[in-house]
């Protein structure tokens, strides 16, 4: 499985990943780890990707070194880039689409314990608030992100803070009432992501084709 | 291989954006703000509130490092990510323990249990190796204070090279440093110094000083655990003192506290949960 993630980067940060693989302290992990998140930054694609890639250094480091640097630098870079999310956004809204889906693939992946990491619970859901601010809602970029993770990492969110969900969903739920300028896609998306919640988090045709949306054409 | 904690205080986080710990939790999910009016989005305070929204988790105006005797150490208001899941990862690690110990002392109690009553004779063991299954440490706090400081001696290349030459079964008590037992009840000072000298012993097996001899490394070594060691055996017979060196197991003194309390701490009790 990782093998095809790992075709997904480039030459340089394959031979890394290879290499951390399979002896991890040889390697410089805080170049590893920068690496990865700086081209995933660049490609929603490699985003997809980073999560299962990601989990394997984590467990390689683990059980061969018994330390996590990895997972301590990558956490640190992505708290970084959630720090300084709205100037990005204010940059390059593509760019801050990828923060968003970055986080949220790292909490689907790298679980502690089989737990997700509580950790990222408050961000992502800060993330997904600003996603769901009416400014946010005229951008198709910004509608698709905050559909595609809620089908992604939506259950377990809910599962770590419902409160916080059904706040979300007020906001969500009042988009799509309220709010005029909506393109009829969005309204689409957002009454899917309203249904999908309701019948408790199934996935039905359209959002298994959202979900999986990294078919290559 | 040691363990880093930095506590940074980025003020990172944006004034009106909000972080649900403490009394901010529950604030977040209302639907009113504190000046009664609903919130039109859920990551912005009114104006009105009036409150500090810069640190909001803090109630009080505590300084960064403020710390109480029996914290861990300065808590950094803005949480960092890394440490937040690292101490996710002990916290979720100790409970998963607490379960294997249980679960492995009933089963060793009741297997002894059944041999004393057909031998008849009670093993002196029992009482220091399998604590009574109710009368654990179960305070997470405390447990996760222990294992942290289990961690410090476990990350050091002494261990390292320790497991590698002694494999457990041919461990000889009292010779071969062990482990302290974090569930057994001790008191603070008990663990504090059965810890010390637990790490003191692993000190045994540092890598080779300039003249390539393990037991020079030990005299090499400028501790001040074991400075304080040897000033207390070598003082009048002085009943506070329960710290010995690990050399002086015949301490010279015929002092009874002295005496006896080196073997009880000598025999520190381990649980290697593989």
């Amino acid at each position: 499985m990782e093998e095809s993630k790992i075709q997904s980067f480039d030459e340089e940060t394959q031979k890394l990943l290879k290499s951390a693989l399979k002896e991890p302290n040889k390697v410089d992990l805080e170049i590893l780890s920068k690496a990865i998140v700086d081209k995933s930054m660049k490609d929603i694609f490699i985003c997809k990707d980073a999560g299962p890639v990601c989990y394997a250094i984590v467990q390689t480091e683990a059980k061969q070194c018994n330390t996590s640097v990895f997972r301590r630098k990558l956490l640190t870079r992505l708290q970084q880039e959630f720090s300084a999310r709205e100037e990005t956004r204010k940059r390059s809204i593509q760019e801050w689409v990828c923060v968003v889906t970055f986080i949220c693939n790292i909490f689907d992946y790298l679980k502690v314990n089989n737990e997700p990491m509580v950790a990222l619970v408050d961000p992502i859901y800060d993330c997904l608030f600003r996603l769901a601010r009416p400014d946010a809602l005229l951008n198709d970029e910004e509608v698709n992100c905050l559909v595609v993770q809620l089908h992604r990492v939506g259950e377990q969110l809910e599962r770590m803070n419902s409160q916080r969900m059904d706040e979300l969903f007020y906001l969500l739920r009042d988009g799509f009432l309220l709010q005029e300028s909506l393109s009829s896609m969005t309204r689409l998306q957002l009454l899917e992501i309203l249904e999908f919640r309701a019948s408790g988090w199934t996935l039905t045709d359209t959002a298994q084709h959202y979900y999986y949306s990294e078919v290559v054409d | 291989m040691s363990y880093h904690r930095n506590y940074r205080h980025n003020n990172d986080y944006k004034a009106d954006e909000h972080r649900s710990k403490g009394t901010s939790r529950y604030s977040q999910s209302r639907k009113r703000g504190s000046d009664g009016n609903l919130r039109t989005h859920g990551d912005s305070e009114p104006a009105a509130s009036g409150r500090n929204t810069k640190d909001h988790r803090s109630t009080d105006n505590r300084h960064p490092s403020f710390t109480t005797p029996e914290s861990q150490g300065p808590v950094s208001r803005i949480r960092d990510w890394g440490d937040e899941v690292e101490a996710d990862e002990m916290r979720t690690n100790v409970q998963r323990d607490i379960q294997r110990y249980r679960r492995r002392i009933l089963t060793a109690d009741f297997a002894q249990r059944e041999r004393k009553t057909s031998s008849g004779s009670s093993d002196s063991r029992d009482s220091r190796d399998s604590p009574i299954p109710g009368d654990i440490e179960t305070d997470e706090v405390v447990l996760m204070r222990r294992q942290k400081q289990i961690n410090y001696g476990k990350n050091t290349l002494a261990y390292d090279r320790y497991i590698k030459e002694v494999p457990k079964h041919l461990r000889q008590p009292g010779v071969h440093p062990r482990t302290p037992n974090k569930f057994k009840k001790y008191s603070r000072r008990s663990w504090d110094q059965q810890i010390k000298l637990w790490r003191v012993k692993l000190h045994a097996w540092d890598p080779p000083a300039q003249d390539g001899h393990d037991l020079q490394a030990i005299e090499e070594i400028d501790l001040d655990d074991i400075m304080d060691i040897e000033l207390d055996v070598e003082c009048s017979p002085d009943p506070e003192a329960d710290a010995v060196s690990p050399t002086s197991n015949n301490a010279s003194s015929s002092n009874d506290s002295c005496t006896a309390t080196p073997s009880k701490m000598m025999k520190t009790d381990e649980t290697e949960m593989a």
